[in-house]
């Protein structure tokens, strides 16, 4: 039977590392910093899968310095051993040889969803689904759950339980559901979005967006609709605390893999 | 420890499995010509993409015909992974189809899909799923009887013989995860990709072989 996973998603700008708190991002440090003071060669050998984002953008959406980003991968996952993803502001297809050479297994994709489909159509059919994660960051309102892309900073029109249909329809793998209003907040995941998501039951769903503790991991791979729980937050889980809340999860049977 | 010798044929990305061989304390070196084929003492096969491709592109190299020479009559070891193993096999159906290296018997074809459909299984097979090895396996030494590995692929060896297999894993069905005859090795996965387990198998396959 095939594992739930834990990720980690690391964001990054300009050279650095950043924290998030409801998108709104600070700065920690470099790659050399990261292993310095999170001990980041620890937290990998207790995840599954390893997410690295690219927040920076130009004005017109896309990012700067990719070959920065890229080296700066390079680096902080040389000791690395675990399927990688990577993202942020990708437009083309002609991107993703030099994502995989920087060892790449999947893409993550989050405007492009809305903002320029036959993207990722044409890289869903040149590497495959298993290769494309749709990211969508989410808000919850009154009226309902709201989806928003570039950085969080636009809201796509539409139904959410529509927009899902409609991003699942693309053919990408599975499906990374970040909340921005638990973004950071270490508070837990936003577990009632699970109830809105049909159009996607038959793609594996990342939760991601709020995980604080091992309670908040265990809550989401609990849940049948969950395929893989993320956390971006360095300081939650700072030193062991990944290695020690991966134990936990194992002793309280959750089915991950173990090493 | 000795040098393995990644054969290079122009496909993927070869970082990953430089990286895992390093940190283990491998040294690792990329041959992409017969004269320095004909030189190494360990093989390393990979592969990814369409088995057909990957076989026209390994032929067109001119590789294929002196790492059999080097496996069958010098018989050097050789670990293939994923599409490397693949080409190990007599055959595979991949787009359109191809022949194989014949080091291996039995076919690569893809998981059934009316199979894995009603089983409510999804077509390609990623993530990390747990292999069983064969008992004395000198590939999955001192690892236990069960451990997880890190597979992204939709198709697979589906039987081979008896004394060929290393490992199978289950995924609605049995597959061949592992081969393991003699000094020919390979597996279906990416020990690269699979934490401390499969750099403890590159490891076996560094001092056992």
């Amino acid at each position: 039977m095939l594992k739930k996973r834990l990720i980690f998603t690391l964001l990054y700008s300009k050279g650095s590392f950043m924290l998030s708190r409801n998108f709104r991002l600070q700065r920690v440090g470099n790659a050399d910093w990261l292993n310095r003071n999170y001990n980041f060669s620890t937290i990998a050998t207790s995840i599954d899968e390893l997410i690295i984002l690219n927040t920076e953008r130009a004005e017109d959406g896309t990012t700067l310095s990719h070959e920065k980003f890229l080296s700066d991968v390079e680096k902080v996952t040389k000791g690395c051993f675990m399927p990688l993803a990577l993202g942020g502001g990708l437009t083309s297809v002609d991107q993703i040889p030099q994502l995989m050479q920087s060892g790449a297994d999947k893409i993550v994709v989050n405007t492009a969803l809305f903002r320029n489909a036959e993207f990722v159509r044409a890289a869903v059919a040149k590497y495959g689904s298993q290769c494309v994660v749709a990211s969508i960051d989410y808000r919850h309102t009154q009226d309902g759950f709201e989806i928003y892309t570039a950085c969080g900073s636009e809201r796509v029109e539409g139904e959410f339980t529509d927009l899902l249909a409609y991003v699942a329809d693309l053919g990408v793998g599975e499906i990374y559901l970040n909340s921005m209003d638990k973004d950071g907040t270490g508070q837990g995941y936003w577990m009632d979005v699970l109830d809105q998501i049909s159009a996607i039951e038959h793609l594996p769903v990342i939760m991601a967006g709020g995980a604080g503790n091992f309670e908040h991991l265990m809550e989401g791979l609990g849940s049948a609709n969950i395929d893989a729980v993320a956390t971006a937050n360095l300081f939650n889980f700072v030193g062991d605390g990944l290695p020690k809340a991966r134990e936990k999860l194992l002793a309280h049977d959750q089915n991950l893999a173990r090493w | 420890m000795t040098v393995v010798s990644i054969v290079d044929y122009g496909v993927g990305n070869l970082r990953s499995v430089i990286n895992a061989l390093e940190h283990i304390g491998a040294q690792a070196e990329l041959v992409s010509d017969p004269v320095a084929l004909r030189k190494s003492g360990k093989l390393l096969l990979p592969g990814v993409g369409s088995y057909r491709i990957a076989m026209e592109q390994f032929q067109a190299s001119g590789l294929a015909d002196t790492l059999m020479e080097r496996v069958t009559q010098d018989q050097i070891p050789m670990l293939g992974i994923c599409v490397g193993m693949q080409l190990m096999t007599e055959h595979g159906t991949e787009d359109g189809g191809a022949p194989g290296l014949g080091l291996v018997p039995g076919v690569i074809d893809k998981f059934d899909a009316d199979t894995m459909k009603a089983k409510g299984l999804k077509v390609p097979h990623v993530g990390f799923n747990t292999v069983r090895p064969k008992s004395g396996s000198l590939l999955f030494k001192d690892l236990g009887d069960g451990i997880d590995v890190y597979f992204t692929h939709s198709f697979r060896l589906a039987s081979t013989g008896d004394d060929h297999v290393g490992a199978l894993c289950n995924y609605g069905v049995d597959f061949v995860a592992a081969v393991e005859h003699e000094h020919v090795v390979a597996t279906q996965f990416h020990p690269e990709k699979s934490q401390a387990n499969g750099l403890a198998i590159l490891r076996n396959f560094m001092d056992n072989f």
